[in-house]
């Protein structure tokens, strides 16, 4: 029997967690108030962090907290009361990048370490020397190759968790200050401005301009390992770690839900599993960037990056999400995230039903008067659906994958 | 007054500065990051057996890759020999030193993470006994460090500082992608500004548009015991840089702006914004 690995999903708020763990995440890793890399998230103040818990708890899944800031004086005092603090949560783990605060956890808490990707690890001698520290779990630099990976799991005895999906530093993660420098937001304390993405004159010796189509970026592409999730399996590697704690619940469940199938699918049938496709066009469609494995293969070339011009529209294919359903009637009640309308072709998903494609032909607001078009931001309707559907299921535009394959 | 340290850009740099600092930081091809110039082992050696009156730091600096091991052992057991400190970012290093009981000096240089004493006396108690701080941060936290660890102090105070390094070959894939020629030497610019970004087969590093200038601020660290002070020659003219530290003792902050033109007092003054909530004590 194969070891599956955990599911560990990116969860910004209390309802992003518990989106996270009904879509099939095993674990969620959220932001406390103080000492995470996204001081620009919402995060979770003790008492959700507490309500996370207990719901996560109560799926069999785990909670684990980012304290990963590089510190500064003024904090040190703080970091065992903040520690004691988010043990007293219940929590499963704490996701650490400086080692003082390891020496901190172990001292003053009983609280299980992971050891964070800002300390981009690569290689065996730095795993042994983090598990001789009482380092549970490494979270590996995205640097790491396939044979990195590899070799690090053969020859050291300490869980290992990689990242499967997301979004990637374009430097050596720990080894950029580019938010210091041109705005003053700290990057390694959860400030990042994310200059990366931004565009430059790229000049030559004598001040020429270097003139491509397009300006020059550091802009990397996603990550996505979809293609390899068997080969990580089969590698052993612990943990799969999607990133984006600022990401929407839509591109939560919808990332969280391809995923949980792909390693199900190969877990219960190593034998007939095969790559789908379309799994790949509805993960495009859904974070609008270009993705790639990055690192895995040693590949470093133009693939890797965004030289031609980035699309940066906003999704508007998240339609609702569904608040109840009315088995008599058949009438779902759901609320709007983007605007649609009567005859528009949407389909549905969730965790536990198959894709139902749906044309809606009857909309009730509230007072149950019929519209035809649903446009206010988070506007409560009701929309005939003859299937039966679920709380926390949600609405998309329909993805018409033969096109998409076809273009 | 700190010990004086240079980086020099090269070989004949080293030599015509050699009687005016007190050391060196110079990188090893293929295991340094962040240098103006990389040495072969051979001409560190040469180096290392020229100028045993100096305090020679040697960056190993780079992240290490498994691949990488093999040979980091064997300088490191080489690097024994001699009186040599070296600068890690990697904690393969740390791991080694140990596993092997090596008898060599560690400098904890994490560029961006050397921000507060709690993990630099980590980092002692693990067998590093100098750190390089971080260019990041303020006057006041480097004293308060330094108030609060027995770890030797090396800190920057003449250069441009690193601030970014990445695996990719980001200008060569740019220049491949739109099939544009490749030059000697790249600029970034935004807003007027220009960063110089660096390219070779292991990285691409950035550096900041200004060149840190805390001559005035030697005065402080000498009054609070800071060990070293650090001066980096990287896209610095050779001659200019030179003429700066043969004179160092003499010359104000004000006086080196005025050969430069580009200085800047970085972050020493400057705190960066950390966004943080109040959270529920």
């Amino acid at each position: 029997m194969k070891n599956k690995p955990e599911l560990l999903a990116p969860a910004g708020d209390l309802e992003r967690l518990k989106i996270a763990i009904l879509y099939g995440a095993d674990a969620v890793y959220i932001g406390g108030p103080m000492l995470g890399l996204r001081a620009n998230a919402r995060n979770f103040t003790f008492e959700e962090i507490k309500e996370g818990v207990i719901f996560a708890h109560n799926h069999n899944a785990r909670v684990h907290v980012t304290v990963n800031i590089v510190l500064h004086n003024k904090e040190i005092k703080e970091v065992i009361n903040y520690l004691r603090k988010i043990e007293e949560c219940g929590v499963d783990a704490i996701i650490v990048s400086d080692p003082a605060i390891i020496e901190l956890a172990k001292k003053y808490t009983d609280l299980e370490i992971h050891l964070s990707t800002q300390q981009s690890t690569l290689n065996i001698e730095a795993c042994k020397f983090f598990k001789k520290e009482g380092v549970k779990r490494i979270v590996l630099g995205r640097e790491a190759t396939k044979s990195d990976i590899k070799e690090i799991i053969d020859n050291v005895d300490i869980d290992i968790e990689c990242f499967i999906h997301g979004a990637m530093c374009a430097s050596i993660s720990g080894r950029c200050v580019l938010s210091n420098i041109f705005t003053g937001r700290d990057a390694n304390r959860g400030g990042c401005a994310q200059i990366c993405r931004w565009d430059f004159d790229l000049l030559d010796g004598k001040d020429n301009k270097i003139e491509g189509e397009k300006p020059f970026t550091f802009c990397s592409k996603d990550l996505t390992m979809l293609k390899y999730i068997p080969d990580m399996i089969d590698m052993g590697i612990k943990s799969f770690k999607i990133e984006g704690r600022m990401r929407s619940i839509y591109y939560i469940a919808t990332v969280v839900n391809i995923y949980r199938k792909v390693i199900d699918s190969y877990i219960n049938d190593k034998e007939h599993y095969n790559y789908n496709k379309d799994y790949e066009i509805i993960l495009r469609n859904c974070a609008n960037r270009d993705a790639v494995a990055q690192f895995f293969n040693g590949v470093k070339d133009v693939t890797c990056s965004y030289y031609n011009g980035r699309e940066e529209i906003s999704n508007q294919d998240f339609i609702g999400i569904v608040l109840d359903y009315d088995k008599e009637t058949k009438m779902a009640t759901i609320e709007q995230r983007n605007y649609f309308k009567k005859g528009d072709e949407l389909e549905i998903f969730g965790p536990n039903i198959n894709i139902i494609n749906i044309t809606i032909d009857e909309i009730r607001d509230e007072e149950n008067n019929i519209i035809d078009i649903v446009r206010h931001p988070r506007q409560i309707v009701k929309i005939k659906i003859e299937e039966e559907v679920h709380k926390f299921d949600m609405i998309r535009k329909k993805i018409k994958l033969d096109k998409i394959k076809n273009s | 007054m700190p010990k004086k340290i240079i980086i020099p850009s090269s070989l004949k740099q080293l030599e015509e500065l050699e009687k005016y600092v007190d050391g060196f930081i110079i990188g090893l091809k293929d295991m340094s990051v962040n240098m103006p110039t990389y040495f072969t082992f051979f001409e560190i050696k040469t180096i290392l057996e020229k100028y045993k009156t100096k305090e020679i730091f040697v960056a190993l600096n780079k992240n290490m890759h498994n691949n990488d091991l093999e040979y980091l052992k064997e300088i490191l057991i080489e690097f024994e020999k001699y009186q040599v400190k070296i600068l890690y970012y990697d904690v393969s290093l740390v791991n080694l030193k140990q596993e092997l009981n090596l008898n060599i000096e560690l400098v904890f240089a994490q560029e961006h993470s050397t921000t507060n004493y709690a993990t630099i006396n980590y980092w002692k108690s693990m067998g590093a006994d100098y750190t390089y701080l971080s260019n990041e941060i303020t006057l006041e936290e480097i004293i308060e460090i330094k108030n609060n660890t027995d770890s030797k102090l090396l800190v920057t105070v003449l250069g441009y500082i690193p601030i970014f390094v990445s695996e990719r070959h980001l200008i060569n894939n740019y220049l491949t992608y739109f099939n544009l020629q490749k030059e000697d030497k790249y600029y970034i610019e935004k807003e007027n500004k220009k960063y110089l970004i660096l390219e070779n087969k292991n990285n691409t590093e950035v550096y900041s548009n200004y060149i840190l200038n805390a001559i005035d601020e030697l005065k402080i660290y000498e009054e609070n015991n800071i060990e070293y002070a650090v001066f980096n020659s990287l896209d610095i003219e050779e001659n200019t840089f030179n003429e700066i530290i043969k004179n160092i003792d003499k010359l104000t902050s004000k006086e080196v702006e005025k050969i430069l033109n580009n200085t800047d007092k970085g972050f020493l003054y400057k705190e960066t914004i950390y966004k943080v909530k109040n959270y529920e004590k």
